[in-house]
């Protein structure tokens, strides 16, 4: 019971963060109907923001710095935007993919001159550091706030595309952009908010789970490929999709690694391969024509 | 693509060797690109065996991503598939002409003809996979299995030798002088090229295009589009796998980063800067790509930035890459000469289009 409690907590940590990032990504493709090969680069601008403003010491700090990074990195999501995504909207994959992956390396790089090549760490402030007991098990105390900030930035989402103007609009913004512009909205707005606020779940993200890893150079690359995986697996564009998507890859991850360490980072591919062999456009996407 | 004229793309085709309709002076200037081929070529061959021994070896490894690049670019560009997975045939060729080497001490000839096979072989359920899914999807799927290949030659230690690849003398000693060993991999990429050239012109190549720019027509003509299409992926990771192979005649080595994500972008990333839409635009694009790197991390740690601002100057400014930019100035050059009937019909190679329709 307490081996099930502490593997539970953790898929579930797992899980949540990587929603978070996933959601970024999809609800700009959900909008904007580009992929951002850059997105993972936010994640990693969050979890460094963090390093630098969080400095050592911790407590409130902490938690401002958060809140700091996200907002910084949603102001450099907006001039991304602006210089390069923009131009990209409605153009073909191969044109948004090269595009986004070069604003990959040229961040990549920046970020080189920012924060060295080392790796950064910051450790959790102590109202949520070490672990508590529940049923004989010791569960990471920190892995509870993770869950808590998915869990809230799941339902903003939902909140935010069912039950808002704003959310019709981002519908609207692929189903029939002349539409929603002839009804006045300044599309170029929208797509600017939007791509800021995937910017910022990235790094929100990012920034969230720095006590827990090592912050280093490649984090871009790496993170993702995970988001990939997710947003493939949900269907571009689903944020419920994205959710148990991320679930099945945190409980690919954690079977994986009890069954076979060896192969254990192999099963979250498989399992994006076996759901693409079912349903090619992912579990809560639509078919592409 | 839409943002520049398709006859302009089109002309790019033309000038750099697709094959001109019957036009005024297509003889002629057809006989002149056989001419500067040749002349390209005994270049090469002439730089391979004068230079340095380090710059031979340079020029033998961008000599083999031209390759890797034209295999690439035969289902990118003429199929319109834009595959971010090419990096796995090319780590097959590697991983097979290494691992033959280290667990069956397989002869070094025996495995370089093994290699581009096993490349096909892995081709086959891949594409079967790959191929159900449609243009964004394709590319994510993959992406993905790339990561996958990845994560396997990085965690498989006792197979593949895990993180740190396979390092050893897997080459013969004849082929260890630089001189010799650039021949050597010149005359099979000259060889590859040429069978890839016959490919893309064969009617084999003209139904992928006519798929590439629209696919319902093809289907609805009774073509196999999906069978074509896994034809096209399987012939390309054959010489992905063979270009892999090359790669350990040049670094005597394999590992599992020439297999990741990132790697497997490369091939696309030197179409795009020569120009996908262009037979030998992936040519131009490997040298540059392979030569600005190199040279860029002996200058600059920068080069990710350069790279990639040339990458984004390309992608939005000159989406047919440095062979299109000729190409268009070539039109018009020859467009000022030309009477307008007398212009050749030169919608053959390009998509007609955006060319990424359905």
């Amino acid at each position: 019971m307490a081996r099930f409690l502490t593997e539970t907590i953790g898929t579930l940590s797992d899980a949540s963060s990587l929603f978070v990032v996933a959601a970024g990504l999809t609800l700009v493709f959900g909008a904007m109907r580009v992929i951002n090969l850059a997105h993972g680069t936010f994640y990693m601008y969050g979890a460094f923001a963090v390093t630098t403003f969080a400095g050592t010491a911790s407590g409130l700090r902490f938690w401002v710095a958060i809140v700091v990074a996200a907002l910084v990195v949603a102001a450099l999501g907006a001039v991304v935007q602006l210089g390069v995504v923009r131009f990209v909207v409605g153009k073909e994959p191969l044109t948004q993919l090269v595009a986004t992956f070069a604003v990959l390396y040229i961040l990549a790089d920046v970020a080189l001159h920012l924060w060295g090549s080392g790796a950064r760490s910051v450790s959790a402030p102590l109202g949520v550091s070490g672990t508590f007991t529940l049923a004989g098990a010791y569960l990471p105390v920190y892995d509870l706030v993770i869950i808590g900030v998915a869990v809230l930035v799941g339902l903003v989402l939902w909140l935010l595309l069912s039950h808002t103007s704003l959310g019709w609009m981002i519908r609207a913004a692929v189903d029939d952009p002349e539409l929603l512009q002839s009804g006045g909205v300044n599309l170029r707005r929208l797509h600017l908010a939007v791509f800021a606020t995937g910017a910022l779940l990235a790094a929100l993200a990012g920034a969230i789970i720095t006590p827990q890893i090592s912050v280093a150079p490649g984090m871009d690359q790496s993170i993702i490929v995970s988001s990939l995986l997710v947003v493939v697996i949900g269907g571009l564009g689903s944020v419920v999709g994205t959710a148990f998507a991320a679930l099945i890859i945190g409980i690919a991850d954690t079977v994986g690694t009890l069954v076979d360490p060896a192969w254990a980072s192999t099963f979250m591919y498989f399992a994006v391969i076996l759901v693409l062999v079912v349903r090619p456009w992912g579990l809560f996407g639509t078919p592409e024509r | 693509m839409s943002r520049t004229p398709s006859s302009a793309a089109a002309a790019a085709v033309v000038a750099l060797g697709a094959p001109a309709p019957a036009a005024p002076g297509s003889l002629a200037s057809r006989l002149g690109r056989a001419i500067a081929l040749v002349a390209f070529i005994v270049l090469v061959v002439v730089l391979g065996l004068t230079l340095a021994p380090a710059n031979a070896l340079e020029l033998q490894y961008a000599v083999s991503l031209t390759l890797f690049a034209v295999a690439t670019n035969l289902i990118l560009g003429f199929g319109g598939l834009v595959s971010f997975g090419q990096g796995i045939f090319y780590g097959v060729g590697a991983y097979t002409v290494a691992l033959g080497w280290m667990h069956q001490s397989l002869d070094f000839t025996e495995a370089m003809v093994l290699a581009p096979l096993f490349g096909a072989v892995a081709a086959v359920p891949l594409g079967m996979l790959a191929l159900r899914t449609r243009r964004l999807y394709f590319s994510l799927l993959t992406l993905t299995m790339s990561q996958l290949a990845f994560v396997i030659a990085e965690n498989q230690t006792n197979l593949t030798g895990g993180t740190n690849g396979v390092f050893g003398a897997m080459v013969p000693t004849w082929l260890l002088d630089p001189h010799t060993s650039f021949l050597f991999t010149a005359a099979i990429v000259a060889v590859s090229i040429a069978v890839l050239w016959k490919v893309v012109h064969s009617p084999f190549g003209l139904v992928l295009r006519a798929i590439r720019d629209n696919r319902e027509r093809v289907e609805a003509l009774g073509v196999n589009v999906y069978a074509h299409e896994l034809a096209a992926f399987v012939i390309s990771a054959f010489f992905c796998a063979l270009a892999g192979s090359l790669f350990v005649v040049y670094s005597q080595s394999s590992y599992p980063e020439i297999l990741n994500w990132t790697a497997s972008g490369v091939p696309v990333f030197m179409a795009v800067i020569g120009g996908m839409y262009s037979f030998f635009g992936p040519v131009v694009g490997a040298f540059v790509y392979e030569f600005a790197s190199h040279y860029l991390i002996e200058y600059t740690q920068d080069w990710q930035l350069v790279i990639g601002v040339v990458l984004l100057a390309i992608v939005l400014l000159r989406p047919d890459g440095l062979a299109g930019s000729l190409g268009s100035l070539r039109a018009r050059l020859r467009r000022r000469r030309q009477p307008a009937a007398a212009r050749p019909a030169e919608d053959l190679a390009t998509p007609d289009d955006a060319g990424g329709r359905p």
